[in-house]
């Protein structure tokens, strides 16, 4: 009997100690932990745009730094035009974050959130196109919980690399989205269709038909944007008032 | 004095030759082949793992005399868990691109055998200060083996040292390529194998051992 109130309580008092270490360790920390977090979703926008690529010099300060000048944050509703964030508010349909790449006065490109089911989690990444509103520049990934060395392997640079270049348009410029082919793409898909596979990761074709999905949802919500890229309507997505961002079409 | 010299001594030096804990008693393999392919994650794994050990031996052998012997594993596992998640946090906080890519092997030191391995056949049965330095013992017995197979994973697999590239560029032109191979988990398997041979070949001259 005795033994046995003594165990109880010693358990009790470890679960206390243990509990406020890691609760003082959690909440201390918290605030680092957090803003590391926001400088990766920075440093992961950046790298979709293909700025930053010396992950050495990829200082905090200097993430910040490059990411103010370049890139834009806005919202935009289901039809693709930008709102305000006192819109928003009153807004009760859904609004969709959109980020903006400017180089000088032009607008470059766009980055979509991508959200997609995995294997075993959420897939969180971020998707850059072009301003054709078709050719991808670049795909990362930031967070996700596949299985390290299959379905991990998202978070490789040679598997992001493969999305540069791709479309999401056919040759017709119909709007099909980009999907990950089960192993090599050069080999399983006919040569029309390339332009929309990159190749798949042997061992993680589960996680490359999660991905195709997401992508299908995530850029068919964001179609609307696209087309107004596409149609290089002079249409700006922020604010018309302010010159640079005036969309002007590439002369040539 | 010295008899205490030669024991602090023997504690270290049985953990990271005599009795490793990878080489020798075969366990932590699991870690041992995620982690390695760069020296860096080998290192950081390396410490969080001494930290990791050198403490839960010393706080589980302070509690030796109170510690219910009914829920003694429980415990230990509180005390491993409590310091692993704490090692875990702070490499999140002030080393997150490390944290990211050791992903979830830091969690996994948890299951790592040697850490209730130690505490069960040692802290249990010795005053703390001992077995806080076999912790360390421990750790650096770990940590070298993951160090060696990561230098000869990166060095053949990526052809870097610490993330510099130090297969010179005529190498490559003259046909010489990265073993990909290297970086695979088998690649692990087969040195840590070649290690076990070598130590067992050096150390068969040893009476002592």
């Amino acid at each position: 009997m005795f033994e046995s109130v003594r165990s109880i309580l010693f358990a009790l008092c470890l679960c206390v100690v243990c509990g406020g270490l890691l609760a003082a360790a959690s909440t201390g920390l918290q605030e680092r932990q957090k803003r590391n977090i926001m400088i990766d979703r920075q440093k992961n926008i950046l790298k979709a745009v293909g700025l930053g690529d010396n992950e050495k010099k990829m200082t905090p300060s200097v993430i910040e730094d490059l990411y103010s000048k370049h890139i834009i944050s806005i919202q935009v509703d289901n039809s693709g035009n930008s709102i305000t964030e006192s819109e928003s508010k009153k807004n009760v349909g859904r609004t969709l974050p959109l980020y903006l790449y400017k180089k000088g006065n032009v607008i470059e490109g766009y980055i979509i959130p991508i959200n997609s089911k995995g294997l075993w989690g959420d897939i969180e990444g971020y998707l850059a196109l072009k301003n054709d509103g078709a050719t991808i520049s670049g795909f990362t990934v930031c967070r996700h919980a596949e299985t390290p060395g299959l379905g991990g392997e998202i978070e490789q640079s040679w598997f992001q690399k493969n999305f540069v270049g791709k479309k999401i348009t056919d040759m017709g410029g119909e709007f099909v989205s980009v999907a990950v082919a089960k192993g090599k793409a050069a080999e399983r898909i006919s040569p029309e269709q390339r332009i929309n596979y990159v190749d798949g990761i042997s061992g993680a074709t589960l996680t490359g038909n999660y991905l195709t999905q997401g992508f299908r949802e995530v850029l068919a919500e964001y179609e609307p944007v696209s087309v107004t890229f596409r149609n290089k309507k002079k249409y700006c997505l922020i604010n018309k008032s302010v010159p640079w961002c005036k969309y002007e079409p590439e002369k040539k | 004095m010295n008899l205490k010299k030669s024991k602090i001594y023997k504690i270290i030096s049985g953990p990271v030759w005599g009795s490793n804990p990878i080489s020798i008693q075969m366990l932590g393999i699991c870690s041992a082949l995620a982690v390695t392919v760069q020296l860096k994650t080998a290192v950081v794994m390396g410490l969080s793992m001494t930290f990791v050990i050198s403490f839960s031996s010393m706080i589980i052998s302070l509690m030796r005399n109170i510690m219910p012997r009914n829920i003694r594993i429980i415990v230990e596992l509180s005390v491993i868990a409590s310091l692993v998640i704490i090692t875990d946090e702070f490499l999140r906080a002030y080393f997150y691109d490390m944290s990211r890519q050791l992903s979830v092997f830091v969690g996994l030191i948890i299951t790592n055998c040697i850490i209730l391995g130690r505490a069960e056949a040692f802290a249990l049965s010795n005053p703390p200060h001992l077995a806080f330095i076999d912790g360390i013992g421990n750790g650096i017995g770990y940590g070298s083996v993951l160090i060696i197979v990561a230098f000869f994973r990166e060095l053949l697999g990526s052809g870097k040292f610490f993330g510099v590239k130090v297969i010179p560029e005529s190498f490559y032109a003259a046909g010489y390529e990265d073993m990909g191979f290297m970086l695979l988990a088998p690649a692990a398997f087969i040195i840590i194998g070649l290690l076990v041979w070598l130590q067992n070949a050096v150390s068969e001259d040893k009476p002592d051992s």
